[in-house]
């Protein structure tokens, strides 16, 4: 079945997805609590959208389409509250965070859902050890050319996206060294990385799409497990490198980054992506995860090498203008804190450094999204 | 000078009956586990049973010290871990779960003393039989929840309502006995004070235990380093205290592990159950508890223990049904939970040995005509844990086996 056409969305419409994890108050590990927990939230309307997710320890809640940080922010707050007051009723914890600082992957329930059943038969170890937990923010744009074009503009900013949300220090009860430990999981499935250099969706649609297709390899974009992907479907690009923040303020930040961001490159104020950019993409992603804002990056057309941190702070700087006419200044203004205080990964080493037990870690995440 | 060694020889064969029957038991139970998917715990009672000095007589009658004090070891260890996975601001925040094991453990009482009332027992066996009916047993929930590694809203509600039924079983039971004693002297209300006196003051000794135990960790510098022994030896030390004080040991080693709780770091879960020590001591508790038993009671009594085991079974089923969806759960989850409280907490023998040991006279009558009880215990420590096992499969809390 060839890949459907493009639908035209509002160009900068929002929609976010934060995958969570459920937590025993027991003992702090990870619990298959998501048939209890969906069975509770059915009963009333939820505030957005709350899904399964591969294994019963985890829930995907997302937010309708928004246009402004104000709107994005407070639907996700009304999805948290409704949330922790449901958990609270069945004696769960629920909280953000990349990866569970301590659970180990073969205790992990597969929910009861076909898809899910067949993805685990097919990745054996690998689909429980896909228990870890990310943002998706969608962007809205007009048509598919513009979805590729922003999809690749991005592609030196992916790095950006990977350090300020980084969130997953520990696996499986050790420092990993990691900012985000996470990714590392998600590199491990074939058809994961970066979407191939094409800039128009026609080629796209009947060139690389079709050929793939005919390889039996995949049946359709989620199939893929790119770091960014485009979605006809929703008429978005779907940013897919963020660990799950540990509050949903931070969650909103990070997408109207991405939003004042795509309106920056959609108005062509930089020279075009091209494919030679992709050299140096790994070298930055891998950067990026493992060392957070201390990373270095290469810049993919003038080869300057810069610490990430000074990347992030110049590049908002260069795009107030766009944030102040989205009305996401003072988010932004969050993210240039974090980018001096620390990310969520750095303070949940730091717990782990007061206190010694990867227990604590856990308490401080749950305690943070409830805030 | 040959006939000297035969008869040490010999002398060493009685002292390896225990060791030698909790080996059988221990391989039983995997095999049986392994061929039919019994739970461990339903082999090790049957064996013990079996084996006890009033049946097969594989067991000495006089039982030595060490499966004393290691039953008395295991019993607190269960306990204060099953302390440590409560969590009272629950029942603050989901005040329905708290109505639920009041409602719950109030049915349990008020159904086994009137049926058994009813069937002629006298009033105070039946009251006394019905205070023992509302506790659930935490070992047996404890050790097949570990096993079996189930998790979900039937597995926490479990291990909740069953902390808070035992408190109010052993409220109910010494406030009975208190009243019974001091028949002629007291009132109710003073029967009451001393039965709230002695269990307040073993939550006092426990929680004064699990905050010790939590100074030497910090004393040790030792947060984030792997505790458990230490607290499993607080713990021991402990239940022995409590015998001496004349407290009781449940109540104080399940409020220790609920002090313990706030230092995450206490139980690691690699040591869940206290690993293989937990295990080996498992072991020698259910055969111990169900040694104690005599089959003939067991036989007299086991019509009427029938009705009682049904009758209670009926009242958990129904009242956690009844309020299961304004608690947060379906009707469905809510009375497999019911179900899965079906273990009888082997304390229920051990507090009637008690009564006998500290010369409480409730009548020589009175003791005849709990017989039941021993037959009940027998029932449900082979039937319960696979009752448990059945109602956590039904509301799919088990861990599948290779999934």
């Amino acid at each position: 079945m060839p890949l459907e056409s493009f639908k035209t969305s509002d160009a900068l419409t929002l929609g976010v997805e934060l995958e969570l994890q459920l937590v025993s108050l027991s003992d702090h590990d990870l619990t298959p609590a998501s048939p209890d927990l969906l069975d509770l939230l059915g009963r009333k309307p939820f505030p957005g959208n709350v899904v399964p997710e591969i294994t019963e320890s985890m829930i995907e809640v997302s937010t309708d389409i928004q246009t402004h940080h104000a709107g994005l922010l407070a639907q996700l707050r009304e999805i948290r509250d409704v949330l922790v007051a449901g958990a609270d009723r069945l004696n769960i914890g629920v909280a953000g965070g990349g990866t569970h600082p301590f659970q180990r992957w073969d205790e992990r329930r597969i929910f009861a859902k076909p898809r899910f059943k067949q993805v685990s038969q097919l990745y054996g170890y690998l689909a429980r050890q896909f228990t870890i937990f990310g943002q998706h923010v969608h962007v809205g744009v007009t048509s598919g050319n513009d979805a590729l074009y922003l999809l690749h503009a991005l592609n030196r900013y992916v790095p950006h996206f990977i350090a300020l949300a980084a969130s997953s220090p520990f696996v499986q009860g050790s420092d990993t060294l990691f900012s985000s430990a996470r990714l590392n999981s998600v590199t491990a499935f074939p058809l994961s990385g970066r979407a191939p250099f094409v800039l128009s969706w026609q080629q796209f649609c009947d060139g690389y799409f079709a050929k793939m297709e005919r390889t039996g390899v995949v049946t359709g974009m989620k199939d893929f497990y790119w770091d960014i992907r485009p979605k006809p479907e929703f008429g978005t690009i779907e940013l897919r490198v963020c660990d799950t923040p540990l509050t949903v303020e931070v969650a909103a930040a990070l997408a109207v980054y991405l939003q004042a961001l795509a309106k920056y490159l959609l108005e062509r104020r930089e020279p075009p992506p091209l494919e030679d950019d992709y050299l140096v993409y790994n070298f930055n992603r891998f950067q990026a995860c493992r060392f957070g804002f201390d990373g270095t990056l290469v810049h993919p057309q003038s080869y300057e090498h810069k610490l990430l941190r000074d990347d992030i702070l110049d590049t908002l700087r260069r795009i107030q203008p766009q944030a102040e006419s989205l009305g996401s200044a003072k988010a932004l203004d969050e993210l240039r804190g974090m980018v001096v205080t620390g990310s969520a990964a750095q303070s949940l080493r730091a717990e782990f450094a007061r206190s010694g037990s990867v227990e604590s870690v856990v308490e401080a995440a749950l305690q943070a999204f409830r805030a | 000078m040959l006939e000297t060694t035969t008869w040490a020889a010999l002398a060493h064969l009685a002292d390896m009956a225990w060791p030698l029957v909790l080996l059988l038991a221990w391989v039983l139970g995997e095999l049986l586990n392994k061929a039919i998917d019994l739970p461990r715990i339903s082999t090790y009672a049957l064996l013990g049973f079996v084996a006890a000095p009033a049946q097969a007589g594989l067991l000495p009658v006089e039982t030595p010290n060490w499966v004393l004090l290691a039953a008395n070891a295991a019993f607190g260890l269960m306990l204060f871990e099953f302390g440590h996975r409560i969590n009272l601001r629950w029942f603050a925040v989901n005040r329905w779960l708290l109505a639920v094991g009041l409602l719950e453990s109030a049915v349990s009482f008020a159904a086994v003393a009137g049926v058994a009332w009813a069937c002629g027992l006298s009033e105070r066996a039946a009251l006394l039989l019905g205070a023992l009916s509302i506790a659930t047993s935490p070992a047996a929930v404890m050790r097949v929840i570990d096993e079996r590694r189930s998790a979900g809203q039937i597995t926490e509600r479990l291990v909740h309502l069953a902390g808070l039924n035992c408190m109010l079983s052993v409220l109910v039971f010494k406030a009975l006995l208190g009243l019974m004693v001091f028949e002629h002297s007291g009132s109710l209300l003073a029967a009451l004070h001393a039965s709230s006196v002695m269990v307040g003051a073993s939550v006092l000794l426990g929680l004064v235990f699990g905050a010790a135990a939590l100074g030497l960790v910090a004393l040790l510098a030792r947060a984030g380093s792997d505790n458990t022994v230490l607290f499993a030896l607080a713990v021991i030390v402990l239940v022995a205290l409590t015998q001496t004080l004349q407290l009781s040991p449940i109540v104080a080693a399940l409020s220790c592990g609920l002090m313990a709780r706030h230092q995450r770091s206490v139980l690691r879960r690699s040591e869940r159950g206290f690993g293989a020590f937990g295990d080996m001591l498992t072991v020698l508790l259910f055969v111990f508890i169900a040694s104690r038993l005599d089959a003939r009671p067991v036989v007299a009594g086991l019509a009427l223990a029938t009705v009682l085991v049904a009758t209670r079974l009926l009242a958990k089923v129904g009242s956690v049904g009844l309020l299961a969806r304004a608690s947060g759960m379906s009707l469905k989850k809510g009375m497999l939970t019911g179900l899965a409280m079906a273990p009888l907490s082997a304390y229920a023998v051990l507090l009637l040995e008690q009564v006998q040991q500290a010369g409480i006279d409730v009548g020589p009558d009175l003791l005849a005509q709990l017989a039941p009880l021993a037959s009940m215990t027998l029932v449900l420590d082979l039937l319960a844990p696979v009752l448990m096992v059945l109602a956590l499969g039904w509301g799919r809390e088990l861990q599948e086996r290779g999934d």
